[in-house]
């Protein structure tokens, strides 16, 4: 067995490890606010790693992933609220559409390259927040008030204990997880990470560069939906403010920024360390600080892109964050 | 000669007022190494971005295996055997070795498995096993090269293209980079090579095929193109060719 089999076999057995540790943690915190931010860190987790298959693996920076996930809410909102579907098939609807709007935005924005792309995908999701802003029959600024049917798991709906939404985020988070470690070792994988670093060496060595950055903003456009499905679920009232607006975008970036990009664990140990943080100090400072978050994650994007522009997961590893010196 | 492997006929490109090549006629014939020389400016990268597919001719054609390739893409170019290196080394800096080269690999396997073990075979044969867990990044300028060959060889090509490959290297690292182009070719890889450092190529090819000013000047046996007087003045200006 070579080093890199025994990598991701060592891989695999810490995220189960970490997998039951986390499903144990809820018999010992009772306090609902810390389950809260309990529920929301799995949440971002896995939106982050979402995020982190275009953007860390792929290299193509989406600051517009809001739109994907307020694509998955809405869905699964008016699904339920107008057709009376539940939001388990409202979930995978959302996916569904949001991989297909991913491709068909894709098409002409994966032309673009670097900074270009980047801004494209923010006016897209500022867009995409101003149409349904306007649009009436999903409520336009009022959002989507998602009625209470009694708790159950096929409406997805539990008002009484946060316990079934942190189960749903755990498996939420350790499928993100997984599907990323299966395509780290996959011809996909290996594509996007040529295409990051290179694309002209890609493609002269027979990588379809178009293709494999729109196979990638279909798997993380999907995913990301998910997530938003179960957050209309989560806190049960939407409108474009609460899932579409560029914060989201920025949330589901900055953990794997800042846990380290295109890496397997740095989403997750970004947003270990990120959401409880923002989460704290909203409520600590109340009302008058409102905003306060937003200077925390301008001063984590400033300190991280100076200091450790790999992500936290460099201080790890043997090598100097910088370039290293040729031995 | 049967029909050669690769064939340019009547190239022409074009950028705006600058004609990089001007009807430029080439044949490469399987199994032969052949040097595609000529000063700076004389349209040779041109040329060999043209057969790598990087962007259409203005005008005329490129077959290869006798198939008419002139407007298809790089990456379908690959598939089909043609298999290059960059004169400014782009290796994928954040993987590692051997992961460089597995991507090569992944065009003719399709399992991982397969696919590593490729890349493995390819590095031994190029001389970086013992590199292959190391970052790209972190190779010497010599070992970069070497890894740009092992990419591509990794493709599985029938032409294999240098650009420049031995240009830069030591005299040491450019006899060994001599002695890896001469074993690939022993595989059954043809090999066309751009250089404009006359001493490293003129040894190792079997054909060398001069450029000057976007035009073909003369090709044939590297002894007598080096004495050709056309050759000399297009080098040396014309005051050295009327000695020769």
């Amino acid at each position: 067995m070579d080093s890199f089999t025994q990598r991701r076999r060592r891989d695999l057995i810490l995220a189960a490890a970490l997998a039951v540790i986390a499903a144990c943690v809820p018999f010992f915190v009772k306090d609902v606010y810390v389950q809260n931010i309990m529920v929301l860190t799995l949440m971002y987790a896995a939106l982050s790693q979402a995020w982190n298959i275009l953007g860390g693996y792929c290299g193509q920076i989406s600051l517009g992933h809001a739109l994907y996930f307020g694509l998955g809410a809405y869905t699964t909102a008016l699904l339920f609220t107008k057709f009376g579907v539940l939001p388990w098939f409202g979930m995978l609807g959302g996916g569904i559409i949001s991989a297909l709007i991913a491709l068909a935005l894709g098409y002409p924005t994966f032309r673009l390259r670097g900074h270009y792309f980047v801004i494209a995908t923010i006016v897209i999701a500022e867009i995409g927040f101003l149409l349904f802003h306007n649009w009436d029959y999903a409520g336009a600024a009022l959002g989507i008030d998602i009625p209470v049917r009694g708790d159950s798991w096929a409406k997805f709906q539990f008002t009484r204990s946060k316990l079934p939404f942190y189960y749903f985020a755990l498996v939420f988070c350790c499928v993100a997880w997984f599907i990323t470690w299966w395509l780290e070792d996959s011809k996909w994988g290996f594509w996007w990470r040529a295409v990051k670093d290179n694309p002209d060496a890609a493609e002269s060595l027979g990588v379809v560069v178009f293709n494999s950055k729109m196979g990638a903003a279909a798997v993380s456009a999907f995913l990301t939906a998910i997530g938003g499905a179960f957050y209309a679920q989560f806190v049960s009232y939407i409108d474009p403010e609460s899932v579409m607006t560029f914060q989201f975008s920025l949330l589901m970036a900055l953990p794997a920024v800042l846990g380290g990009i295109g890496t397997l664990w740095g989403p997750v140990l970004g947003a270990v360390i990120l959401i409880p943080m923002t989460e704290l100090t909203r409520s600590f400072i109340g009302g008058s600080g409102r905003g306060v978050d937003l200077i925390l994650y301008g001063a984590v994007i400033v300190v991280i892109s100076l200091a450790r522009p790999d992500g936290l997961l460099g201080l790890f590893s043997r090598r100097p964050a910088s370039k290293g010196v040729p031995q | 000669m049967s029909t050669p492997l690769l064939e340019t006929r009547g190239v022409w490109q074009r950028f705006g007022g600058l004609i990089a090549n001007s009807d430029v006629s080439i044949s490469v014939g399987a199994g032969e190494i052949v040097g595609l020389i000529g000063p700076n400016g004389a349209g040779k990268s041109t040329l060999f971005n043209l057969i790598a597919g990087v962007l259409p001719p203005t005008q005329g054609s490129i077959w290869f295996d006798g198939k008419d390739v002139t407007h298809m893409p790089a990456a379908e170019r690959c598939a089909l055997g043609i298999a290059r290196t960059f004169q400014v080394v782009k290796s994928f800096e954040t993987m590692t070795v051997i992961d460089n080269v597995i991507v090569g690999a992944l065009i003719r396997n399709d399992k991982m498995r397969d696919a590593r073990r490729k890349a493995h075979e390819v590095l031994e044969f190029c001389g970086l096993a013992s590199r292959a867990d190391k970052l790209a990044r972190d190779l010497i300028p010599s070992e970069k090269r070497r890894l740009e060959v092992a990419r591509a060889l990794a493709t599985e090509p029938k032409l294999l293209m240098l650009d420049e490959c031995l240009t830069g290297l030591t005299p040491l690292e450019a006899q060994s980079g001599v002695a890896l182009v001469r074993k690939v070719r022993e595989t059954g890889v043809t090999v066309l090579m751009v250089e404009h450092v006359m001493e490293i190529v003129m040894p190792l090819v079997d054909r060398a095929i001069v450029l000057n000013l976007g035009k073909k000047l003369v090709e044939g046996k590297p002894t007598d193109v080096v004495r050709h007087p056309e050759v000399i003045s297009a080098y040396l200006g014309d005051r050295h060719a009327v000695g020769a």
